[in-house]
This record gives C-alpha cells, sequence and structure tokens, in this order.
C-alpha cells in the first residue's frame, strides 16, 4: 500500500454501517442458536459483559512509548495491558465474591477494576510530576471539563501533552469500573453454567481461564479500535466506542457459545 | 495505519515456515497420542513441547507479518488475541474428541481455532476499519497457533491429549500458566528482535529458545500428573534444548551486532 491509501486508513474513525449490521445480524443468529440450545440467557449475558469491557477500555487513558519519554499524556504501555490488567484485577475481586451473590460480586470486581487502575493513575502521575518534573497537561482540550483548569500554559512545544490530567485519572477509574464489571459478570455466568454440570473446583478453573481469553480478545479488538493511543474520555478517538461495542457483541456471542458448547455437547 | 513495513528481507517465506511449523506440530501431537494411546506410556509427553515450538515458530512468522502493516496495538496484543481465542478452539476440540475419539483432537482444535480467527479477522478488518489485507489471514493463524500451543503445553504437562486426564490441568490452574508462558513465548521473540537489522535465523532460534524455556516449567509441573520417568524425560530435554538454542541465540547475536563487548564485573576494582 502505498503513503497515500495510509493516509486515509488513518482516517480510521468512520462508522461503517455495512458491516456493522452484518456484525449485528451474525451476532443475533448465534444468540438465537444459543436460545434453541437452551443458555441463551447466559449467551445474553456474557455479550452485555463484553459489551462493558469494549465500552470502559475507551475510558483509560494510554499514553504508549511517547509517553513514557513525556512527550504525550497518558499511562505509558499499551492498550491490551492496562485493560487486562485493570479488567483482571476486577475479575479477580469479583470472583473472590462469588459466594456472596451476584450483587456483592459485581460490585467487588467493579471497585476492584477501579481501585486497581486508581491507584495506576496516581503512581504514574507521581512518577512523572517528581521524578520526571513534568506537570500534567492535556494536548486535545483547552480546559479539563472537571476542574476547569486550563491547559495549554503547561504543556511544552512539540509534545501532545504531558502527565495524566484529572480528566484522564477519572477516566482510568471509570475504565477500570467497567471493565472489571464486564469481566466479572462473564466470569459469574460461566461459573453458574459450568457449575452445575462438573465439580466445583473444575468449574472455578474452566470458568476462570475462559473469562481471562474472553476478556483479552474483546480488549484487544478494543485497542485495534483506539489505535494506538488515547487521553481518556474527552479525546476525540472516544467516539469510536460504537464500533467496539458491536465488535464485541459479535465475537463474545462467538466465544461464548463456543465456550457454552463444551458442555451442551459433554 | 496500513504501511507495510518489510521485516528481514529474504529468508524464508511465510508459506513455507507454516506449512513446516503445522506439520512439526501435529505429527508431534499425534506422536504423542500414539504412545498415551497406542504403546499405553507417557514418556513421549515431552512431544508436546515440541508441537508447542514447531506451532511457535509458525506464529512468530505470522505475527511478523501482521505486525509489519502497524497494528497500532503493539506485537504483545497479537499474542494475547492469539491465546485468548486459540483457547475456545482448544477446549471444544478436547470436549469434541471425547465424544468420538481423541485421534481427532489435533485436527478439531486447529480447524475451530482456524475458523475463530476467520471471524475475529473479518470483525477487526470491517467492523474496525483496520484495512489491513493480512488481518484475517493473520489472526486465523494465530488463533491456530495459540490453540496448538496450548494443547502442546498441556501434553508436556499430563501426558496425553483426553479430556478426563485434563481435569487436573484447569483445576489446579496449570492452563492459566500454559496461557501465560505460551503467549510471552508467542509475543516475545519478534517484540525484541524487530527493527532494521532483524534476521529471520536469528528470531527464530529465539522462538525456539523461548519455547523450550516455557516447556522446562511445564516438565517440572508435569511431576503432579505423569509418571516420574515421563516428567525427567521431559525436563532433561527441555533444558537441553534451551541451553543448546540460547547458545545458538547467542552466537547469531554476536553475528548480527555491530560490536561486542563481553562486560566484565567489578571485581579486580574491589579487591585493590
Amino acid at each position: 500500500m502505498s503513503a497515500i491509501a495510509a493516509k486515509a486508513g488513518a482516517d480510521a474513525g468512520a462508522f461503517q454501517p455495512v458491516p456493522s449490521i452484518i456484525a449485528l445480524v451474525l451476532a443475533i443468529i448465534v444468540i438465537a442458536v444459543g436460545f434453541v440450545l437452551g443458555v441463551g440467557q447466559t449467551l445474553c449475558l456474557i455479550v452485555l459483559g463484553a459489551a462493558l469491557i469494549a465500552f470502559g477500555v475507551h475510558f483509560v487513558p494510554v499514553g504508549g512509548a511517547p509517553a513514557a519519554m513525556g512527550q504525550a499524556p497518558g499511562i505509558a504501555t499499551g492498550v491490551p495491558m492496562l485493560a487486562a490488567g485493570a479488567g483482571l484485577a476486577g475479575l479477580f475481586g469479583g470472583a473472590w465474591a462469588a459466594e456472596l451473590g451476584l450483587a456483592v460480586a459485581l460490585a467487588g470486581g467493579a471497585i476492584g477494576g477501579a481501585l486497581m487502575m486508581a491507584i495506576t493513575c496516581l503512581m504514574v502521575n507521581m512518577s512523572y510530576v517528581f521524578g520526571m518534573g513534568i506537570p500534567p497537561a492535556s494536548g486535545k482540550i483547552e480546559k479539563d471539563p472537571l476542574t476547569g483548569y486550563t491547559q495549554p500554559e503547561f504543556k511544552s512545544q512539540g509534545t501532545e501533552g504531558h502527565g495524566l490530567p484529572f480528566i484522564s485519572y477519572v477516566g482510568g477509574v471509570i475504565g477500570g469500573l467497567l471493565g472489571g464489571l464486564g469481566g466479572t459478570l462473564i466470569y459469574l455466568e460461566l461459573l453458574a453454567f459450568y457449575e452445575a454440570v462438573m465439580p466445583a473446583a473444575d468449574a472455578v478453573g474452566l470458568a476462570g481461564i475462559l473469562a481471562v481469553a474472553m476478556f483479552l480478545v474483546i480488549a484487544v479488538l478494543a485497542a485495534y479500535n483506539i489505535t494506538g493511543t488515547i487521553e481518556g474520555p474527552h479525546d476525540p478517538k472516544f467516539k469510536r466506542f460504537p464500533r467496539a461495542i458491536i465488535a464485541a457483541i459479535l465475537a463474545s456471542a462467538l466465544c461464548g457459545i463456543l465456550a457454552l458448547l463444551l458442555m451442551v455437547l459433554a | 495505519m496500513s504501511v507495510k513495513v518489510e521485516a528481514s528481507h529474504g529468508g524464508i517465506p511465510h508459506g513455507k515456515i507454516a506449512a513446516a511449523g503445522i506439520i512439526i506440530a501435529l505429527v508431534s501431537l499425534y506422536i504423542a497420542v500414539i504412545g498415551h494411546e497406542v504403546l499405553g506410556f507417557d514418556y513421549f509427553a515431552f512431544f508436546g513441547g515440541i508441537a508447542a515450538i514447531g506451532a511457535l515458530i509458525w506464529g512468530n512468522s505470522a505475527i511478523k507479518r501482521l505486525c509489519s502493516y502497524g497494528i497500532g496495538a503493539g506485537v504483545p496484543s497479537a499474542g494475547m488475541l492469539a491465546f485468548g481465542s486459540g483457547l475456545f478452539g482448544m477446549f471444544l476440540g478436547i470436549a469434541i474428541g471425547a465424544m468420538t475419539s481423541v485421534w481427532i483432537i489435533p485436527v478439531a482444535v486447529l480447524v475451530i481455532a482456524l475458523i475463530t480467527g476467520v471471524i475475529l479477522g473479518w470483525i477487526a478488518n470491517t467492523v474496525l476499519n483496520m484495512k489491513i489485507p493480512v488481518m484475517i489471514q493473520s489472526l486465523a493463524e494465530l488463533a491456530a497457533v495459540g490453540a496448538l500451543t496450548t494443547l502442546g503445553l498441556r501434553t508436556v504437562a499430563i501426558g496425553g491429549l483426553e479430556l478426563e486426564a485434563g481435569f487436573v490441568f484447569v483445576a489446579v490452574g496449570f492452563i492459566a500458566v500454559a496461557f501465560m508462558l505460551g503467549a510471552i513465548a508467542l509475543q516475545h521473540p519478534f517484540n525484541a528482535c524487530l527493527g532494521p537489522g532483524e534476521t529471520q535465523d536469528r528470531t527464530n532460534m529465539l522462538v525456539i529458545e523461548c519455547g523450550f524455556l516455557s516447556m522446562i516449567i511445564m516438565a517440572v509441573i508435569s511431576f503432579v500428573a505423569v509418571s516420574a520417568v515421563a516428567g525427567w524425560i521431559s525436563l532433561i530435554i527441555a533444558i537441553i534444548g534451551w541451553a543448546v538454542s540460547y547458545k545458538k541465540y547467542i552466537a547469531l547475536s554476536k553475528r548480527d551486532a555491530a560490536a561486542w563487548l563481553d562486560a566484565k564485573p567489578f571485581v579486580d576494582a574491589e579487591e585493590e
């Protein structure tokens, strides 16, 4: 591909109506098959959890390599690593509370994920401010929508901003909250399904690893949607989230039906 | 987003590496099945590790091909996606094998994982608008690699491919270890070697080294589930394989390096 075609590809934010409708129709067919096999409700909740994960990933401020050099805002690593960290922390939190009922477990998962992201964001900002000596400043907005603090005066020349402004911090916590909630929902649904047919230890292991696997699939697809870095909910790239949710619905319906077929077949 | 940057000019084409990887993986898995089903012992468990290494070489070539387009999410994301999507194929293939015959497990795993990967690749390319020409093929290949690698490492740990023997693998959580060991062995080599001076034989040697390193851990774990003799065979083969491939990798790194300095610790200065 030539560089001109690559420039056209850089406008990857456009919504794709035809493939999206095809994807939704396919997902509905898969869910219908699930209802025929008698696992429809479980599958629907798995899809809901995946949609929450895909939405949550877009909140997380991801800076990548430029952030590590203080040239872009966000946490200095890739989307899959951060989303996996937040989501898996939430998943473990929720799994730990699985015996205490659905509501407590879901809340535990959500708070686990949010706490993980809050600690990460705080320590990242500490190392930016006190270690690298740079003030948090966004490059995408004039004023922080929550605090109203102005940004451009603090932005170094030649950078896209640096550090974690308050809105990015809040975005990270919301992202962790949604990711943990979605991951825990998937885990609890798979666990309830497997526990009915196999010993508890096997069910926990199988549901745990398949929830992790599904989380990683959804998080990486969401990362492909973001294509690199995002500052948080105020970033223009945030508006791409509907595509990621549609992608997550089909991907999780597919992975979910495979995970449920395991026991329907056996 | 889709500018192709050619990694390692020349070298063996991807098709040949992929074919060799599939053949190594499937043949090794079937040797393990023959050992367990026909001959009735689990000494061939280490062939699972060879299968994993064959699949990893294939996967590394696929990752190199996919990431030469700049996917924007980093090389590790491809490894995570490969194993995340491959796991479903692996479990379903084993469940199908439990219903029919253990002989169809490797092929069933391969086919289901390929189908999963094709659908995920289609989602990434059209719904997410990534428009990378090799996306669908690469994600299909990576899902198959993830499934075959996990299946291979599972074979090292439990000695066979059956569903019944595998419950300990899942319930104790060995599957999580195999998942991460495989994912890191898949994503690390190209991530570590990429750049203008990347050469194919050096990257492949690092794949083999990472594969044997993962196999060492699985061989240690395998003492829980397999006979002691089989465990020792796997462990010794893994350690020898790792030592040889590590030595070769260092030699290849010295060959490709502009300069090589064997740094010495400051012992002399301390003593004076």
